[in-house]
């Protein structure tokens, strides 16, 4: 009988607290979901209604501002850079990291931890600061408006956090597994590539995935150093504001764009992921 | 099945010495255990022999082959890990099947060794599961049969029952020890704890600060230990080393300690090494070899020795005390529960000892090698 009351007071509390989670939470995405309402409507608008103020709440849904970015702006050659550059770069940051991470996370070497800093120094520099000499280098290498030049930048770039993100994840899976698996007659790398990486796929899939997304998004780099051939989509948006006039619908459409692909990859991926890491990793 | 012969093994760890030129021969078929304390290199040697460690010097040879620095995969060894080590992605099947898959054996093959290791280890209902999905000793059995599953030359444990509770290991003990009489198998096995190794060895290498202190039976580790380490590490509880100075004389011999003096049998400790050795010598007695007298019993009897009961802790079947002696020292005495009814045991009252001088071991105070082995050791070599 006691226990009971005790119970529903509990019960009583929790659904109370429960109101004031839900209102505060509500309000917050509220907030955080405004600006993203706006730009999509803004996509929709033609040009007139797009600049009124106060702004329109309903209207008649165009597509103008699309066939714009396609058939004028050639938006569909920007995505194509972006997703080039953003998926090599995802490539051979997560490929060459992977194999930085296990060996710092296994090997006790002389200078390991040094090293590990050193790497994780080189994401303390502001990324501005190294503009010129990384315009200067560029125009050495002719590498200025090419794919391959951001690509190779933006695998500099993600290391760092690539091989610190997945230190830790290869550092909580048991070496045991590989003595195992070696004991068993595998090699060292069949153990590496049949028991480790298996079990550290999920993380290596949600650091890709993270990777992927800075890449895509990176702009001040991309601004400098890209020209018409090799521009990807953040800079090739912000082109249409500084002509004659700023098309407000356009720039709206482009940002979907931009957004879009990234939020349905990470919606279609997240299913795998959640799985992915509840299929258990190890338990200690 | 083969042979495993270790020569001259030495491995350090920087400044650390984890093992110091260790000779062990483990013939065709027996089951050894290397036993000792934690970080005296007993795991050290087999991570060794299995190849998960590079020997600093020396050689080991399986099936008189030497393997020094050959890779695992390339010595045909099973081995079960202390944390079991199973593979997390993969079922029981995967992981029992994973030693044959690597072998690249038929499917139908893999697929029939498999469930007979499963039926033997009775894990034929758990062979969809995943190693979470199991409890502790389940998990090690997958362990045991992932080792077995395919036919090693040698097989080696690394302490594989020490995470599960007591009576799963007090179960797996026989179970491994019959698994092992089975399949045959040339095992080693690495344990901190006594009682597995005297319960399953056919040989046991007592190993102390990376040293092979003793190698032998259980019969003998635990009756002619060769020095005190062994004698204090094997027995539970362990035997009770007390301090004392022999007294020797043309006719008699006496041992004289802080709180007693007992005589000796002459020419025990006169065809020993502890004679003339006078001042520096530690008396070993097992706790199940002082007897205590019984309320009333008649003391006339010489060479008792008294004290106080201090703690008395009865455990059905036998009766542990701890008596403190004049001289503060405490001794331990195990007793039979049948007995011990006849003993005073409350705590604080006086009571007499009397130790079993066939069975007293003589120390040296400083090596800790044993001087004087226990009387009836002797008549034992001679019976055979």
């Amino acid at each position: 009988m006691i226990d009971n009351k005790v119970e529903e007071s509990v019960y009583r509390t929790g659904r109370g607290w429960n109101i004031v989670a839900y209102v505060v939470l509500s309000l917050a995405s509220a907030i955080a979901i405004f600006p993203l309402i706006w730009l999509g409507m803004t996509a929709f608008k033609d040009r007139i209604t797009a600049f009124a103020l106060p702004p329109v709440w309903i209207f008649t849904p165009t597509f103008e501002s699309f066939k714009v970015l396609i058939g004028f702006r050639h938006m569909e050659l920007f995505m194509l850079n972006s997703a080039i550059v953003a998926l090599g770069s995802t490539g051979f940051s997560i490929g060459v990291g992977v194999f930085c991470a296990y060996a710092l996370a296994r090997f006790r070497f002389r200078g390991g931890e040094s090293i590990a800093f050193w790497i994780l120094t080189n994401r303390m520099i502001p990324p501005l600061a190294l503009a010129l000499p990384l315009f200067i280098l560029f125009q050495k290498f002719h590498w200025l408006d090419t794919r391959r030049g951001l690509i190779f930048l933006y695998t500099a770039m993600q290391l760092p956090f690539v091989v610190w993100i997945l230190r830790g994840y290869f550092e909580d899976i048991p070496y045991e597994l590989e003595e195992a698996a070696m004991v068993d007659g595998d090699s060292w790398f069949s153990a590496f590539r049949k028991i480790t990486l298996p079990l550290a796929g999920p993380a290596i899939a949600a650091t890709a995935i993270f990777v992927l997304i800075l890449s895509w998004n990176e702009f001040p780099f991309a601004l400098i150093l890209t020209g018409a051939t090799s521009r990807t989509m953040p800079p090739a948006a912000v082109t249409f504001m500084v002509e004659s006039n700023i098309h407000w619908n356009e720039i709206g459409a482009a940002c979907l764009f931009i957004a879009l692909p990234m939020v349905v990859f990470v919606m279609i991926v997240q299913k795998q992921f959640v799985r992915g890491l509840t299929m258990g990793m190890v338990r200690e | 099945m083969a042979e495993v012969r270790v020569r001259e093994l030495y491995k350090n760890f920087g400044r650390v010495i984890a093992v110091d030129h260790i000779n062990l021969t483990v013939k065709d078929t027996e089951f050894v255990c290397l036993l000792g304390p934690s970080g005296c290199g007993k795991t050290t040697t087999l991570r060794c022999i299995a190849g998960l460690e590079i020997p600093t010097s020396g050689e080991i040879r399986i099936a008189d082959r030497v393997v020094t620095y050959a890779q695992p995969k390339d010595r045909n060894i099973g081995m079960v890990f202390e944390r079991y080590a199973l593979y997390p992605h993969l079922t029981v099947f995967g992981n029992l099947a994973y030693p044959l898959r690597v072998r690249k054996q038929s499917r139908e093959a893999i697929k029939k060794r498999v469930r007979e290791v499963a039926n033997m280890l009775e894990m034929l209902p758990l062979l969809d599961r995943y190693p979470r999905q199991l409890s502790g000793g389940q998990m090690q059995r997958v362990g045991i049969g992932r080792a077995i599953v395919r036919e090693a030359s040698v097989y080696l444990m690394d302490e594989p029952i020490s995470h599960l509770d007591a009576k799963l290991r007090a179960h797996m003990r026989g179970e491994l020890k019959r698994l092992q009489r089975v399949i045959k198998s040339t095992t080693i096995y690495v344990t901190h704890d006594q009682l597995e190794a005297m319960s399953m060895a056919d040989r046991i290498a007592v190993l102390n600060e990376g040293v092979i202190q003793q190698y032998a039976s259980p019969d003998d580790i635990f009756d002619i230990p060769s020095n005190r380490f062994v004698a204090n590490f094997v027995g539970e509880p362990s035997m009770n080393f007390i301090e004392c100075t022999l007294k020797e004389s043309d006719t008699k011999a006496s041992l004289k300690a802080k709180s007693f003096e007992i005589s000796v049998p002459r020419e025990w400790v006169k065809d020993s090494k502890a004679w003339g050795k006078g001042e520096s010598l530690i008396l070993g007695v097992r706790p199940e070899h002082i007897r205590m007298r019984a309320r009333g019993e008649a003391k006339e009897a010489r060479d008792l020795i008294s004290g106080e009961v201090w703690v008395y802790q009865p455990l059905g079947s036998e009766d542990i005390f701890d008596i403190k002696l004049a001289g503060e020292e405490i001794i331990k005495v195990r007793t039979p529960a049948e007995q011990a009814r006849y003993v005073v045991h409350e705590m604080g009252k006086k009571t007499l000892l009397e130790f079993d001088k066939e069975r007293m071991y003589l120390f040296d105070r400083d090596t800790g090698e044993t001087l004087a082995q226990a009387q009836f050791t002797q008549n034992k070599n001679k019976g055979e």
